[in-house]
């Protein structure tokens, strides 16, 4: 029989708390959830038959739920939804071949817990703000020699959007630094993209100890009084996601 | 309440849930592992992103998303 995994726990050689824990929850289509361990680590799975097993929304959230339940007692590495095992035998040698790597993993992400923070700004109202502001500065100099023609007025065009351009993305810098500067006084762990759309001036993932949450929360409340123009979204907490280095063979 | 800062809209949150379930984790690779119904997942994917379009749409035009 196939079985779906849904995170690999670390139980430090004592299984029966998180025994205690799964005969308490279900997995996937109402199945019993169990363990195959190896030594201080434990797959959680559940048996599944791939035929009968409908992959949507819903689903996918409940296998999160069995995740996050699992997170909020003991420290672990969630496992991406759809992965399918095919026997307690070949999950056992997948533990076995991956032992020091997800030892590590788990290590990193003992006691810390994941939040995400999305930056999010009207584009077009701060383009203006820019432009009104550009337009106190000191008019572009062309270079001597360069006619007053309709290519001069061309060039001064594109040199302007550059200048715009520009200041655009050094005042997004600016904002970036600060955010970062604000997340790593935090003792955490942080990864961001920024400018993922025109509206996400960044995307944060954060890996904190869980009893840091706090002033995560004090960090952002003084972000968004700065900066009254932007929406700060925080979400969490998650399980680790974000912060799982690791492609088991 | 300190609290308030964290979104609780319950759109951002199946958003960024199944944004890590189905992108983020371990990833399991080579033949011990079957993916599951790849079409469906990339269905999932693009409601997902439509979704997310229709949530910044609602950033941009200043309406509030939190519950």
């Amino acid at each position: 029989m196939e079985m779906m995994i849904y995170s690999i726990v670390s139980v430090k050689k004592n299984t029966k708390k998180l025994d205690a824990l799964l005969a308490g929850i279900k997995g996937l289509s109402n199945t019993d959830l169990y363990v195959v361990t190896l030594d201080e680590i434990a797959a959680v799975v559940s048996d599944v038959n791939r035929a009968d097993l409908i992959v949507d929304k819903s689903s996918a959230i409940e296998y999160a739920g069995v995740i996050e339940t699992l997170a909020q007692q003991f420290t672990l590495l969630p496992v991406r939804y759809g992965s399918v095992m095919e026997s307690t035998d070949t999950t056992k040698k997948m533990l076995e071949r991956n032992y020091n790597e997800i030892q590590c993993n788990l290590l990193k992400v003992e006691n810390k817990v994941e939040y995400g923070l999305k930056v999010f700004c009207d584009s077009e109202k701060l383009k203006t703000e820019l432009k009104d502001k550009s337009e106190t500065e000191p008019a572009i100099e062309l270079e001597q020699g360069i006619e007053k023609s309709i290519y001069s007025k061309y060039l001064y065009k594109k040199l302007k959007e550059h200048r715009f351009e520009e200041s655009l993305l050094a005042h997004i810098d600016a904002i970036i630094q600060n955010i970062t500067t604000h997340l790593a006084q935090l003792n955490s762990i942080h990864r961001f993209k920024k400018m993922v759309t025109e509206t996400t001036i960044i995307d944060v993932v954060i890996l904190l100890k869980k009893n840091e949450k706090e002033g995560l929360i004090q960090a952002v409340k003084e972000l968004q009084i700065q900066y009254t123009g932007l929406k700060f979204v925080l979400t969490g907490q998650w399980p680790p996601y974000n912060f799982v280095d690791i492609t088991i063979k | 309440m300190n609290n308030n800062v964290i979104d609780r809209s319950k759109d951002i949150t199946i958003l960024e849930l199944l944004d890590r379930v189905l992108n983020k984790g371990v990833i399991l690779t080579g033949d011990i592992v079957i993916s599951v119904a790849d079409i469906d997942l990339v269905y999932l994917g693009v409601k997902l992103m439509l979704s997310s379009v229709e949530t910044m749409e609602q950033l941009k035009s200043g309406r509030s998303i939190s519950t």
